[in-house]
């Protein structure tokens, strides 16, 4: 190699160094989408920079107070969406490289610490509540239990998968159901977290389960809808469903249709018993703009429509598979990857860039006191 | 179309759909779809590789003559840069044939680095990203959404994570790293510099790029150490075949001198041969040129002394 190559080598190195140190000395960087959270009174979202939970009033949307858990946060961090039960407020938190990896109890009016519960690993779902405990799944595929009065993991319980728990887990009548990234659907009894029954499925899930009527729905990442058997986890004859690309949202059901989104773009309305799409569905979110959008969010019912919301940033109620209206986004960096949320007549959106509107979701025009912006400093 | 969207779709997408082909084929191992898809780009690089291993072993020939010049024309530097480049010229050797590898890699160890990190998102948003980057015909022609999450474990070390989240013995990987480009570099660089300050730079830059690369491997994922050592491995062995072994036996006349830049660490001298079988330019050491040139100006002297 000659002088002048090595020259350039060099330089170039320099500055591959030069990236890599700059990306060390850099602010927290969230890699998930902002969770969201609406109950008693109040929104609970994940914003700003660094990432805390802020506590706004939902129906003004001025800010209450905010939680962060007391350790400083320099690297990586992820966050569970907020969970309320038995008077508080519970999140998953985790950084990068630290030791700070748990379930976090904190005070759902003022955001004050109250108390941990530490995990080994990040945890992307909610945390679920019931009857006093608290379930949430984590990365390296531990569903834990934590008895919010003993303030610690329950004892009796225990449940490890081969792969990551995102999902969040759904709770009903002392049994738990689980989705895992492992491909299966796991049935637990909600105090030993003994396998009720296991039911293998063509792709990793991501989405906690719809339990409706006795069946369980819930999308994977090979495109496929499954519908189950809640009682013995016998995937349903006869019912059948393939998207374009992967579902990675919770399925909805309203006025006796399987409402699913997938990352192809497309809301389907599907036939609960035979998963077949209900014309004049799908609607084709490709059509708002004439490019391609994703929808990661899963779609909600407000206002008389099915509302869904894109990787792009729109918002868009739908009818009979035609756009009702159209809230714009606008901006690259205000798409939006979380579920809204409905309450009463008021749809949430929390968006990629830490904003957060409230629509009136028969109109979707922006209610006034919001949109709620981070304070600049946390920016 | 951004620049972002030809980089994905140029090569980010390519390498993505290219690592997860493999990775279907070679039984869902994702360490091995990396070794693989090394040996794939080093030989679909051979082209453009060969050139800048031969013209190493050129330059390390060259090397005497180069010294010579130094020598005659030290003093007019204009002059000097003149012969240099006509020798090159005559050589066949292009001082600049270096950077085109050097460049045309950069982009394959970003484009590998980003690709094993989607391929393995253990994050939300990674998966998101990978979603959108695979091919919907590699899908159905091999069920690739089906194998997500995929496989990222080898011996027990998540191969998206790096050394310093795992800690442990996977700090032997930045390691290995930088000894398997120092050797590659030993047996790049030319055996001894043109003239002292390119024989310097050579000698650091022989310490500098291993310890750069082993400073990477340190805070990138591991997956991406197996694509360093083997390729490192692939060019140490072509080099091998194209100029010998000898950079090899690194170890032989190193000092710590020589490690700090003081040039100290030389490279194994190649046997001496006679002179009289070898013509005194070719690929012998400098310091044994000197002395066979400064011979035989004594026995010319003695000569003219009988004559």
């Amino acid at each position: 190699m000659t002088h002048w190559s090595r020259v350039a080598a060099t330089v170039v190195g320099l500055l591959l160094l030069g990236t890599v140190l700059a990306s060390c000395g850099s602010a927290p960087v969230a890699q998930n989408w902002p969770g969201l959270t609406v109950a008693e009174g109040n929104v609970y979202v994940i914003s700003g920079i660094p990432q805390k939970v802020f506590i706004l009033d939902a129906e003004t949307g001025r800010q209450k107070g905010t939680f962060v858990p007391q350790e400083e946060t320099r690297g990586v961090v992820y966050w569970s969406p907020v969970t309320l039960g038995g008077g508080l407020a519970f999140v998953g938190f985790a950084e990068d490289g630290k030791d700070t990896a748990g379930l976090y109890a904190f005070d759902p009016e003022t955001g004050e610490e109250l108390w941990h519960v530490p995990a080994a690993s990040l945890i992307i779902g909610a945390p679920a509540y019931a009857e006093g405990m608290v379930y949430f799944g984590s990365s390296d595929g531990i569903l834990h239990a934590v008895d919010v009065q003993a303030r610690r993991e329950s004892t009796t319980f225990s449940f490890r998968s081969e792969e990551a728990i995102w999902a969040s887990p759904l709770v009903r009548e002392g049994r738990v159901y689980v989705a895992g990234m492992d491909h299966f659907v796991y049935c637990l009894d909600a105090q030993s977290g003994r396998v009720l029954w296991k039911t293998q499925v063509g792709g990793a899930m991501a989405a906690r389960p719809l339990w409706h009527d006795g069946t369980l729905y819930v999308g994977a990442f090979d495109g496929q809808v499954y519908a189950l058997d809640a009682e013995t986890g016998t995937l349903l004859d006869g019912f059948h469903f393939q998207a374009g690309n992967w579902i990675w949202s919770e399925p909805l059901m309203a006025d006796g249709r399987l409402y699913v989104t997938s990352l192809d773009g497309k809301l389907y309305a599907l036939d609960p018993a035979t998963g077949e799409v209900i014309p004049p569905y799908p609607y084709d979110s490709h059509e708002i703009d004439g490019k391609k959008n994703v929808l990661r969010a899963g779609p909600v019912q407000a206002g008389g429509y099915i509302i869904v919301a894109t990787e792009s940033g729109y918002v868009v109620a739908v009818e009979e598979g035609e756009r009702r209206w159209t809230w714009p986004g606008g901006l690259p960096t205000a798409g939006v990857l979380t579920t809204p949320v409905v309450a009463g007549d008021t749809l949430y959106i929390a968006l990629m860039n830490g904003q957060v509107q409230a629509l009136e979701a028969e109109t979707g025009l922006t209610l006034p006191g919001w949109p709620f912006e981070p304070p600049s400093e946390s920016k | 179309m951004g620049i972002t969207d030809i980089w994905t779709v140029l090569i980010l997408r390519p390498m993505i759909n290219a690592m997860l082909g493999l990775y279907a084929v070679l039984g869902h191992q994702f360490w091995l779809a990396i070794v693989v898809f090394t040996v794939i780009i080093r030989g679909l690089m051979t082209p453009l590789m060969l050139p800048q291993q031969r013209s190493a072993k050129k330059m390390q020939e060259l090397q005497p003559k180069l010294q010579e010049l130094q020598k005659k024309y030290g003093k007019d530097k204009e002059r000097l840069a003149q012969e240099q480049m006509k020798l090159y010229r005559e050589a066949g050797v292009n001082p600049m044939g270096g950077c085109l590898p050097m460049l045309i890699q950069l982009p394959i160890w970003l484009g590998l680095y980003q690709s094993i990190i989607q391929s393995l998102g253990h994050q939300p948003l990674q998966l998101l990203n990978l979603s959108s980057n695979i091919y919907p015909w590699l899908n159905d022609l091999l069920g690739i959404w089906s194998a997500v999450p995929l496989n990222r474990y080898f011996l027990g070390m998540d191969l998206a994570l790096t050394p310093q989240q795992l800690g442990g013995l996977t700090y032997a990987l930045p390691v290995l790293v930088a000894f398997t480009s120092y050797l590659q570099s030993k047996m790049t660089v030319p055996s001894s510099g043109g003239d002292g300050q390119a024989a310097s730079m050579n000698q650091s830059m022989t310490l500098m790029m291993p310890l750069m690369f082993g400073f990477f491997s340190l805070n990138f994922s591991t997956g991406l150490s197996f694509y360093f050592i083997v390729s490192n491995i692939i060019g140490i062995v072509t080099q091998g075949f194209i100029s010998g072994w000898e950079g090899l036996q690194f170890w032989k006349g190193m000092s710590f001198s020589g490690l700090l830049g003081g040039g100290g660490a030389k490279p194994a001298p190649s046997k001496p041969k006679p002179p009289t079988q070898q013509p005194p330019v070719d690929s012998q050491p400098s310091t044994g040129q000197k002395g066979t040139q400064s011979g035989s100006k004594k026995r010319k002297k003695k000569r003219r002394r009988k004559r």
